[in-house]
């Protein structure tokens, strides 16, 4: 079993391998983002512990939580939410209370993320991964250097149809509440209403909402700049001189992945034991080194060769940081808003 | 006593049949009947009860019945994507009608014959790639920096941007569906009775009038099948305005996709979204049976 489940081809992008109840031929079932996972973590992790690893790829939180709702929680042992998506699955009681005894490095973690306001005192999930939501340009095309959020608005003709934002709600409306003074978390209607038609004005001039698939075009030159998660940004930015990754002035909004239990997993042992080798700090600073995410664990961080360390996209320094916001689950009301601005922007 | 030679008394036979007659429609049409009902029925009709939940979504609680996902349809912002979607299927079947016709009427009527079947062959072969794959095919030649754009500069004209405009969706649909409309006009045509053309131009007709007064007359069952086929495949389309269309083209398939997994999760509204598309598509399927030469269709 073993050998077959590493000759596959583990990062599994058609669909969800495991149907309902597949997680219990005694491989750990992994539902994350793309680029989390690689052959040699999945690899390390079965040569320590003879457990074979079957990843699943989801590319938003919200897929992530239909699926399991709509009958699929049994189907994985470890899932990679985000933060807000963390709270929500609390309110849902869709996750296990992690029993901490059985988890070893935590004293690892930064401090940062000790007490977390989305999941307190990491009592369900263990935070895995960090990073900001900035813009990602191609300098030899881009009509300037983009330094906040306003290039986009400012710049709106030379950049007709060039650009994408994120096909995320909260992440897009946020930017643009942000680019106005306001927090990602506005819960002021007369705030959300005044993003939205800033977002409708832009609307006519962005290519399309994505979140996967502006790489090729952005690489050819097709587009000029996409809105973007560091964790996709700073690869392409490695890979291309011509791309550059900045958090905008005003602020961007600063998320974090996290590990967590579905309340109805499968194999728990195997969860567990999962978590406990990504807190390891060698494994951690092995896999930064070739997956290129900010980690949570400080004792991974100071293993890491000063290139890495020092890269500002990957580590922003502390006063950029504290200009970031982290996104948290509104009230219903607020909810609500989103929502229906969010369609109507996207209908238009 | 061989068995060959055992003659069984008709009578007994016809006595112990009868009352089972009805047995033989049902073993032959169960398989499909419990399919169709497992698999189509049931689900249309939680789909139904769904929709008929007003604001219900995924993992919140929900109170009662009523009609006021269908009534939500009725806002602007919807109506302007059901419109959208509405014009994007009339415009892409008349597209395809009007680039059509003439290669099937030629197929049928004025090629070699011996070269025929393969023409048409050569007509059905992009159908055996997989949609997807074709739309983005599309992507890479419509987009700015793409094959496209190299033509019409190498001609000495202006570059044009579609990419992600409703201009690329049409034509991405148009490319589609094209062959669909091509294989079912030329069934029809070539069911055309030539004698009849040769009479009109007997009679005195010009080309144009025996066109316009037999042609077209005697295909319209099989255009009827072919634009209500073409629209009911476009309307309901999902692959092409998402790669093609970008954020210019929301239709009711990306709509119904983002009440389920958007952000939004609102299962009910997609619910009843749903049910207004399988009606329509079912209406036109009505107008296909009533109206279309079902021959056509199934031979094509």
């Amino acid at each position: 079993m073993a050998g077959l489940a590493a000759t596959n081809c583990r990062q599994n992008l058609s669909g969800p391998s495991a149907g309902g109840g597949g997680g219990d031929d005694g491989a750990l079932h992994i539902y994350t983002w793309a680029n989390y996972t690689d052959d040699g973590l999945a690899d390390a992790f079965t040569e320590r512990t003879g457990i074979p690893v079957v990843v699943d790829i989801f590319d938003s939180n919200e897929i992530m939580l239909t699926r399991m709702q709509a009958g699929g929680g049994d189907a994985y042992s470890i899932l990679y939410p985000s933060d807000y998506m963390v709270s929500e699955m609390l309110e849902l009681n869709l996750l296990t209370e992690l029993d901490q005894s059985r988890i070893t490095g935590l004293e690892n973690l930064k401090a940062q993320w000790a007490n977390p306001a989305y999941d307190p005192n990491n009592a369900h999930s263990i935070p895995f991964c960090w990073g900001t939501t900035g813009l990602l340009y191609n300098r030899e095309v881009s009509p300037g250097e983009p330094i906040d959020w306003d290039f986009l608005w400012e710049n709106q003709d030379a950049l007709s149809r060039r650009i994408t934002m994120l096909d995320d709600m909260r992440e897009t409306l946020g930017a643009t509440l942000k680019s106005l003074g306001y927090s990602y978390n506005s819960s002021n209607p007369a705030e959300i209403e005044a993003a939205y038609n800033r977002l409708l004005e832009l609307q006519p001039h962005i290519a399309a909402f994505k979140t996967t698939g502006f790489e090729n075009e952005l690489l050819g030159g097709d587009l000029s700049v996409s809105m973007a998660y560091s964790s996709d940004a700073i690869a392409l930015t490695l890979e291309d001189d011509r791309m550059e990754y900045i958090i905008p002035d005003s602020g961007a909004s600063l998320w974090t992945d996290t590990l967590a239990i579905p309340a109805t997993a499968p194999n728990v042992d195997a969860a567990y034991q999962w978590i406990n080798f990504l807190l390891e700090p060698e494994t951690a600073s092995a896999a930064v080194e070739r997956l290129y995410f900010a980690t949570a664990n400080q004792a991974a961080f100071e293993r890491l060769p000063a290139d890495i360390q020092n890269n500002q996209d990957l580590y922003p320094p502390e006063e950029v940081l504290a200009k970031s916001e982290g996104i948290v689950a509104v009230d219903a009301d607020s909810t609500d808003l989103f929502d229906q601005f969010w369609t109507e922007v996207t209908s238009a | 006593m061989t068995p060959a030679s055992a003659p069984i008394p008709s009578t007994t036979w016809a006595a112990r049949l009868a009352p089972r007659r009805w047995l033989g429609p049902v073993v032959l049409l169960a398989p499909a009947g419990v399919w169709l009902l497992l698999l189509l029925v049931l689900p249309t009709l939680l789909i139904l009860e769904i929709s008929l939940v007003p604001g219900l979504r995924l993992g919140q609680p929900s109170g009662g019945y009523g009609l006021g996902n269908y009534l939500q349809i009725l806002q602007p912002v919807y109506l302007r994507v059901i419109g959208r979607s509405l014009a994007f299927a009339v415009g892409s079947t008349l597209l395809c009608l009007v680039l059509g016709f003439p290669v099937a009427y030629w197929l049928a009527l004025l090629s070699p014959r011996r070269w025929r079947n393969l023409l048409l062959v050569g007509f059905i072969l992009p159908l055996w790639t997989s949609s997807l794959l074709r739309a983005y095919a599309w992507t890479t030649i419509l987009r700015p920096s793409g094959v496209f754009n190299t033509m019409l500069t190498t001609l000495g004209l202006p570059a044009q941007n579609w990419l992600n405009t409703p201009t690329a969706v049409f034509i991405g649909l148009t490319y589609s569906f094209l062959p669909y409309m091509v294989l079912i006009l030329y069934a029809s045509l070539e069911k055309l009775d030539t004698r009849l053309l040769e009479a009109a131009a007997d009679l005195g007709a010009t080309p144009r009038q025996s066109f316009w007064k037999i042609t077209v007359p005697q295909t319209l069952p099989g255009i009827a099948a072919a634009s209500l086929l073409v629209f009911i495949s476009t309307l309901s389309d999902f692959v092409v305005p998402t790669l093609l269309g970008g954020a210019s083209s929301m239709n009711i398939s990306r709509l119904i996709y983002n009440q389920f997994l958007g952000p939004t999760r609102a299962w009910g509204f997609g619910s009843a979204l749903s049910m207004v598309l399988i009606l329509a598509v079912s209406l036109a399927i009505a107008l296909l049976l009533r109206y279309g030469d079902r021959n056509t269709v199934t031979e094509a």
